[in-house]
């Protein structure tokens, strides 16, 4: 290779590299955090035993029988503040089924008193399950709030929601799912 | 003098700091994990929520002794996802992160290694012995 | 629009208007007043670069004025302004998110703008200067037009809103935020100047050594603020952020490295140009790449493709930099292969064993070091593009590959400056080695009394001793020869610079390798011990005013002092800061932080504490680096070109 055609040789060699690399910067997305996907989807959800702010013992696979509905909830989050009252329809809407989906809030980095005045404030009357430690978010590899976790009554993992509920979007879900169990 | 700088420094290397503590372990291997919410930071560095939490996780862990190393990772893998992980694996795609460097630097040694030896080509040659002989009879005719 | 963003707004954007319009005519002065040497139109080109200056300071002016007066009207401040931050912090709050940020950019570019035109004006004849103006008033536009578009700070706000957040948290508990980040913009900036001048030689097809000397001081100038930036923000995440590290290989950090790694290869690479008038064409693409860094790091962190401690995440403003970045490059790579043979000179290094080889050689290495950490750093994208999934690549990637080039870097740093230019024997470099190894080997044995273990270490704190050795060892001879003089000059002050460097690399060395920590569980007047060290707790208090709860606990150290590492709850915002608490010594640092969850009143608290070894001489060693810059500036004795280089001058002092 001549060494006059070096330079250009070896300027097209970085333009071809330089090319590919503005094709990655390209199809490059920001972050959005909409992706519901788990390694727990199908299987068995960690078994979680605490204690919700009234001191009643709480374990998940004592559930098993029902729908299960986990709610990772922190009272100065504003995207939980915004589904709240969602979650309040969606409660009284599975108590008044025989079959009904079992709401619990799993406190994420809040005091009980501050749960316990949110919810005065808000209402919800379902149970509050405090997380010394993160250790159910560690469980369920949850990092940001909220987040919403649908269990079958067989204890198997079968929907996650992260981010805030938009209208009926829970409840549907919980239908679609029922039909499917049942079916 | 190398002897004895090589010597102190095979001694020195082989001289661990001890079994490690049971935090060494922690820190080791909470800097291995990378904070959920904050992609990039180390579950060690990171203040975040979700990185003490996992923080917690791992010393409770480790503080049971049940586990290895390798599997306390593993149980955090299972639940965050692969992309928990700080350091590539060595297989897939992902090997590349570790082949490309060295590869640059074996390639950029042999452009230097080339260029050198192009350069040394392109001196002047030394005289050889035939040019040596022409010059001694050129100077015995001349003193003759 | 008028109505809804008050004077402020509309004033605002009318500076940037201005300056975007002068800066494209400025463009336009200049590359036409250089294809035809038409002295009538060169001299408009100061007048231009005076403009766009008054532009931007207006409009800065504009922005701060707003800040202050909490003119929440602006969009901008309704974002990071409040009546609850202080005053010092309110203003800095002005560059503590994107658009304001852009805007100190603009500020920054447009005064290197004003300085250049400023430094040439007296060879405006020369077409090189115009060209060279040309590309600043080019880059300028750039920035002015995202100022005005997508990161502007002048946009209006929601209608009716009396208080705003105030800035980030985490940017409003130390006083570094007043100074990190404009002298980061100093040298991220600067590096704009010595990349117009390259893209001058490269449209005139001239390297004139004469050119290249004068930019070289703006190249040091650029490369030592941005040195000095990134030990400021080093010292700010020790100081303020409570994991006890200074670099955590963030993407951040790195896009402010990777100019600084160019940057560092070039200041030595240039010396060979200037000798040999060897490298042209390698040293014109290390200045490109130094400025493309800049645009490429900005976009990495700006466009959210990449989340950090740092990022502004905004979409929108990446695909003005992603723009910018391709503009960039294919003009420069295309001047460089269309006139880069013109600049190729026919000189070779006669011998591996001499100061240019060398410098080769610290070429090769920084570049591999530039790769590991621009790979290293876009590796998630590369996979997300190619398999949809997403991985993390973290500091262990970057420690594990950067520890041999660290070292390989040290071993020529002890070899190089003992070197003489074009040739070398083994017995010169054995002799002049003599005593810095002498040097290498105290530290070495020093190292191991104090207990240190681990073949790393030790190999930096060995080969860290060498080089001081050769360092010192020019310095002397240097001093012998010519009184103070002896410390001033680029040579001197280099080898002062790398005195600093390598107090930096065994600091680093120490405290990557040694630091322990533990968590220790405090109740109140009880106390604790951990590596040598007594801990007590003596009690838990609480401090409250209008913007943040913070809960404090008051430890007795060593039974001196007592220390008070905090959480601290900025209640406007709901975010929780933890705040280290630091006792600082020559040897080592006695770091601690306040683990949660902590109650006040409470008579126990949980706080690890870090030992972290030789700390202090990070900055102590960025010190000597700041003076060893500042005395490379002053020009040395210019040494006479019949001096023989290798023995010993003889010089009368006058």
């Amino acid at each position: 290779m001549k060494s006059k055609n070096l330079v250009k040789f070896v300027s097209a060699a970085v333009g071809v590299v330089v090319a590919m690399f503005f094709l990655v910067l390209l199809v490059a997305e920001p972050d959005n955090d909409t992706v519901a996907r788990s390694p727990l989807l199908g299987q068995p959800a960690p078994a979680i035993s605490s204690r919700t702010i009234d001191g009643e013992s709480f374990v998940l696979e004592r559930r098993k029988g029902s729908w299960v509905v986990l709610n990772f909830f922190n009272s100065t989050c504003v995207p939980c503040i915004n589904e709240h009252p969602l979650l309040v329809d969606f409660a009284e809407a599975e108590s008044s089924k025989p079959d009904g989906a079992e709401l619990y809030t799993i406190i994420n980095d809040d005091s009980s008193e501050s749960i316990r005045d949110f919810f005065a404030r808000n209402g919800g009357d379902w149970s509050k399950v405090t997380d010394d430690n993160g250790a159910i978010a560690v469980a369920f590899g949850v990092a940001r709030v909220p987040e919403t976790w649908i269990i079958d009554p067989n204890g198997v993992v079968r929907l996650r929601i992260t981010g805030e509920l938009t209208e009926g979007l829970l409840g549907r879900q919980v239908e679609m799912l029922r039909e499917d169990f049942t079916s | 003098m190398f002897l004895v700088a090589g010597v102190l420094l095979v001694f020195g290397a082989n001289r661990g700091g001890g079994p490690k503590t049971q935090q060494e372990r922690i820190d080791l291997l909470t800097s291995n994990l990378a904070c959920p919410t904050c992609s990039g930071e180390s579950v060690f560095e990171s203040r975040a929520v979700a990185a003490e939490a996992i923080r917690s996780e791992v010393a409770r862990q480790v503080a049971a002794g049940l586990r290895t190393d390798d599997e306390i990772m593993g149980y955090i893998e299972q639940r965050f996802g692969g992309q928990v992980l700080l350091v590539p694996r060595a297989d897939g795609l992902d090997a590349l992160v570790w082949a490309l460097p060295v590869a640059v630097a074996v390639f950029s040694l042999f452009v230097l290694f080339s260029a050198f030896a192009k350069w040394r080509g392109n001196r002047p040659p030394s005289p050889s012995n035939d040019d040596e002989l022409i010059v001694a009879r050129a100077l015995d005719e001349r003193e003759s | 629009m008028l109505a809804s963003t008050g004077v402020s707004g509309t004033l605002g954007r009318a500076f940037l208007l201005v300056g975007f319009i002068g800066a494209v005519f400025g463009a336009f002065a200049a590359f036409t007043g250089a294809r035809r040497s038409d002295q009538q139109v060169i001299r408009l080109i100061p007048r231009f670069a005076v403009l766009i200056f008054a532009a931007s300071v207006g409009a800065f002016a504009t922005m701060e004025y707003a800040m202050i007066t909490r003119d929440f009207s602006l969009a901008y401040v309704q974002k990071v302004g409040s009546w609850s931050t202080p005053a010092l912090y309110n203003f800095a709050a002005v560059w503590s998110a994107l658009e304001g940020s852009i805007l100190m950019w603009v500020l920054v570019l447009a005064g290197y703008t004003l300085a250049v035109a400023y430094w040439v004006r007296k060879r405006m004849h020369d077409p090189i200067a115009s060209w060279a103006m040309g590309v600043m008033f080019v880059v300028s536009a750039f920035f002015f037009l995202v100022s005005f578009f997508p990161a502007n700070p002048f946009a209006a706000g929601a209608p009716g809103v009396l208080d705003g957040p105030g800035p980030n948290p985490l940017l409003q508990n130390h006083v570094l935020v007043m100074f990190h980040p404009p002298i980061l913009y100093l040298g991220y900036v600067g590096v704009t100047v010595p990349f117009a001048f390259a893209i001058a030689a490269l449209i005139t097809g001239r390297v004139d050594e004469g050119w290249l000397v004068a930019t070289r001081r703006w190249s040091l100038f650029a490369w030592g603020f941005l040195t000095f930036g990134i030990a400021l923000g080093s010292w700010w995440s020790y100081e303020v952020l409570g994991w006890s590290g200074v670099w955590a290989w963030d993407p951040v950090e790195n896009a402010s490295l990777l100019p600084w790694i160019t940057g560092t290869a070039y200041i030595h690479s240039v010396l060979v140009q200037e000798r040999r008038g060897m490298l042209r064409v390698w040293n014109i693409s290390l200045l490109v790449a130094t400025f493309s860094l800049t645009i490429l790091g900005t976009f990495l962190t700006r466009s959210g493709v990449l989340n950090s401690v740092h990022a502004f995440s905004e979409s929108g403003i990446g695909s003005w930099f992603l723009a910018m970045f391709a503009v960039v490059l294919v003009v420069s790579i295309g001047l460089i292969g269309w006139r880069g043979d013109r600049l190729r000179s026919p000189g070779v290094i006669d011998s591996p064993l001499s100061r240019e080889a060398a410098f080769l050689a610290n070429n090769v290495l920084f570049a591999v070091f530039a790769f590991v950490v621009l790979l290293g750093t876009v590796f998630p994208l590369i996979v997300e593009a190619l398999q949809n999934r997403q991985i993390a690549v973290g500091a262990p990637f970057f420690d594990r590959l950067s520890t041999p080039i660290g070292l390989a870097l040290l071993t020529l740093m002890a070899i190089a400056p003992v070197l003489p230019w074009r040739k070398a024997t083994t017995e010169t470099l054995r002799d002049r080695l003599f005593w810095p190894a002498w040097c290498g080997l105290g530290a070495l044995i020093l190292s191991l009394v104090f207990g240190a273990y681990g073949l790393a270490p030790l190999l930096t704190f060995a080969l860290g001793g060498v080089s001081a050795g050769a360092a010192l060892r020019q310095v002397s001879l240097a001093t012998r020869r010519q009184g103070w003089r002896g410390l001033v000059g680029r040579a001197n002050g280099g080898m002062i610079v790398h005195l600093g460097v390598i107090l930096i690399a065994v600091a680093l060395g120490a405290s990557n390798s040694f630091s322990k920590s533990q968590e220790l569980s405090l109740v109140q007047d009880v106390e604790a011990q951990f590596a040598g060290h007594t801990f007590e707790l003596r009690d838990v208090v609480e401090v409250r005013d209008d913007r943040s709860i913070s809960v404090k606990a008051l430890v007795l150290v060593d039974g001196r002092k007592i220390y008070a590492p905090a959480i601290t709850k900025f209640t406007r915002i709901g975010m929780n800061v933890g705040t280290p608490s630091v006792r600082t010594s020559l040897t080592a640092d006695v770091y601690l932080t306040l683990e949660p969850p902590v109650r006040q009143d409470a008579n126990e608290a949980r706080i690890k504490v870090f030992i972290k070894p030789m700390i202090v001489w990070l900055w102590i060693g960025t010190a000597l680096m700041a003076v060893g810059t500042v005395l490379a500036v002053f020009p040395g004795r210019r040494r006479k070109p019949t001096e023989p280089t290798s023995a010993p001058v003889e010089v009368g002092r006058s």
